[in-house]
């Protein structure tokens, strides 16, 4: 098999959609933040956006991609008894993921793009395990273990750092000044910053979410050498980069004029302890969502006083998307292998 | 049908705020008894066109802060989490919204009847009224805090500065009622005058022009409350 293996191309190309989605949506939510509190234009915000994304990706992408190509279903062990199976998988859980997200996107459900490839991935696992090719105990459970209570940590953590980063901005800057909005100024220039940090971190978090199958098939065909190769990341950020400027222009515009509640010291808040957490996790080979970080950042801002009104019922609607997204897109994922293998290819 | 975008997004955690629309409401309550104060003028000059005039106006300013009092309580889910604690915010909704509702009562009651004011009477109705708009706009920049105050997300400084407001409103609208007492009095000295009828809906009037710098007290109050309950 080579680069031009039908099956490869529609991973490639499986892998580009997914990242587009990210780009247009997770990506935007991201950086919107920062085009609500006036700091950024639309056209700067995608400029900073693509050379950072892409930056974050290439650069810093490669953990967890590995997590997710082989931290969760032992592909190593499955590419020994049939390399076909985890080509074949992996094309099934991206295109399992890729159905969900855009349904979900349809529908505006606040879906995390990395749920989906992980329940996609599992689905994909707990089928070999179910017709007898791997063990049930050959899943890394304390991987997922792991990777599932990131997700609930990490909106926790987004809260606290938010809470704690806007509690001194403003015991220290906003109530000391005669004029809080001369503070609000200088906020500006920092959140520049803060939007390349974000997309900093969201590049190296989330582009495992659209290459993260590929880079299995990949390992598995051999047309790899190194464990990440760079261009398998820079596929990703490319298309991130692509979804954002073709249409997460749109998502950003929405979100800019709707949240003018968000001034820079807010947005500053939010976003920093929203990179942060992400970055922390990237570090840690740990994929989670970035939007539902923010979301936990914007709630510890609220908490700290700094919002005129936050809807808590948000909290709700994510947990259900989480209780929803993994089995969806397990099953789907398992569907789509089954049916795959079924019709010979 | 629902116009559906391609979009997932955050917006879902940022509810409207109600504290804009608050203090819309209560410019609308200053813009009412503004009129008001020319009705009054109107009336002591027995021009009664321009009384029925403004009091149409009024309804018209009555009718708006009714609309973004009716948003207000239908935003406030029990999802939504504000600086300020959601009920105390509705205690004081409450008499600021009497504000405009007790103008427009009195805007009515002019019209009722049309009387020849002895001098010291008109005075004293234009110097009631002076001091009722003057209550209402000290509630008005009491309120005109509020952006400050969630600017600075509640900074002691401007709690401070903010809370210093609430006695002055008290003060005005301690003037008022001693305005009220005495242009009562001196209403009942002028019974031969003015007749039964015209004692009854003179005082009426001045109790009703009253009760607005009282109403604009009590918001001020049930302001403060909310502000230190938070």
């Amino acid at each position: 098999m080579d680069l031009f293996d039908p099956v490869v191309i529609a991973l490639i190309i499986a892998g580009l959609y997914m990242a587009w989605n990210i780009g247009a949506n997770d990506l935007a939510n991201a950086m919107g933040t920062s085009v609500g509190s006036g700091a950024l234009s639309i056209k700067q915000v995608i400029v900073i956006a693509g050379v950072f994304e892409f930056a974050g990706a290439v650069f810093f992408g490669e953990r967890v991609t590995s997590t997710i190509a082989k931290g969760i279903v032992p592909i190593d062990s499955i590419k020994l008894i049939e390399p076909h199976f985890v080509v074949i998988g992996m094309l099934a859980a991206i295109l399992a993921a890729g159905f969900w997200i855009t349904f979900a996107t349809f529908y505006n459900l606040p879906v995390s793009t990395t749920h989906s490839i992980v329940g996609a991935v599992l689905g994909f696992g707990l089928m070999l395990a179910y017709n007898g090719v791997i063990g049930f105990a050959d899943i890394n459970w304390l991987v997922l273990a792991k990777i599932v209570g990131s997700w609930l940590v990490s909106p926790l953590l987004g809260a606290a750092l938010a809470y704690i980063i806007f509690s001194i901005i403003r015991y220290f800057l906003l109530q000391q000044a005669d004029n809080p909005y001369d503070i609000e100024k200088r906020f500006v220039t920092l959140q520049i910053l803060t939007a390349c940090f974000i997309a900093f971190a969201h590049g190296s978090n989330d582009v495992a979410n659209a290459v993260g199958p590929l880079l299995a098939a990949m390992n598995t065909l051999g047309l790899t050498n190194s464990t990440v190769p760079i261009w398998v990341l820079a596929i990703g950020g490319f298309g991130m980069v692509l979804g954002l400027a073709t249409w997460g222009y749109r998502v950003i515009e929405t979100i800019g004029t709707k949240i003018t509640e968000l001034t820079p010291t807010r947005g500053f808040s939010a976003e920093f302890a929203t990179a942060s957490v992400v970055v922390l996790h990237s570090y840690s080979s740990l994929p989670i969502s970035t939007t539902h970080t923010l979301v936990g950042s914007v709630i510890g801002v609220g908490l700290a006083g700094g919002l005129a009104a936050v809807d808590l019922s948000v909290i709700g609607k994510i947990i259900m998307s989480w209780i929803i997204t993994v089995p969806v897109a397990a099953a789907t994922s398992a569907l789509i292998f089954t049916g795959l293998i079924g019709i010979g290819i | 049908m629902i116009r559906r975008e391609y979009i997932r997004s955050v917006l879902n955690v940022f509810a409207e705020s109600p504290f804009r629309p608050l203090h819309m409401h209560a410019e609308k309550g200053g813009d009412a008894v503004r009129k008001l104060s020319e009705s009054v003028e109107a009336y002591c000059k027995g021009d009664m066109v321009r009384v029925e005039e403004l009091s149409r106006e009024i309804d018209v300013i009555e009718h708006e802060a009714d609309v973004i009092k009716q948003t207000i309580r239908s935003q406030l889910k029990s999802s939504i989490m504000l600086p300020v604690n959601a009920n105390d915010l509705l205690d004081f909704l409450k008499p600021q919204d009497t504000i405009p509702d007790d103008a427009q009562d009195v805007a009515y009651w002019l019209l009722l009847r049309q009387c020849e004011l002895p001098d010291v009477i008109r005075d004293g109705f234009l110097e009631l009224m002076s001091r009722t708009a003057a209550t209402v706009e000290m509630y008005e920049t009491l309120v005109d805090q509020l952006s400050e105050l969630l600017e600075t997300s509640f900074g002691k400084k401007d709690v401070k500065q903010t809370l210093a407001i609430v006695p002055k409103v008290e003060e005005l609208e301690h003037e008022v009622d001693i305005i009220e007492t005495d242009l009562i009095k001196i209403i009942f000295k002028h019974e031969d005058v003015l007749g039964g009828a015209g004692v009854y809906h003179l005082t009426e009037l001045v109790k009703s022009i009253g009760d607005i710098a009282d109403k604009s007290e009590y918001a001020a109050d049930r302001l403060r409350t909310m502000i230190l309950r938070r």
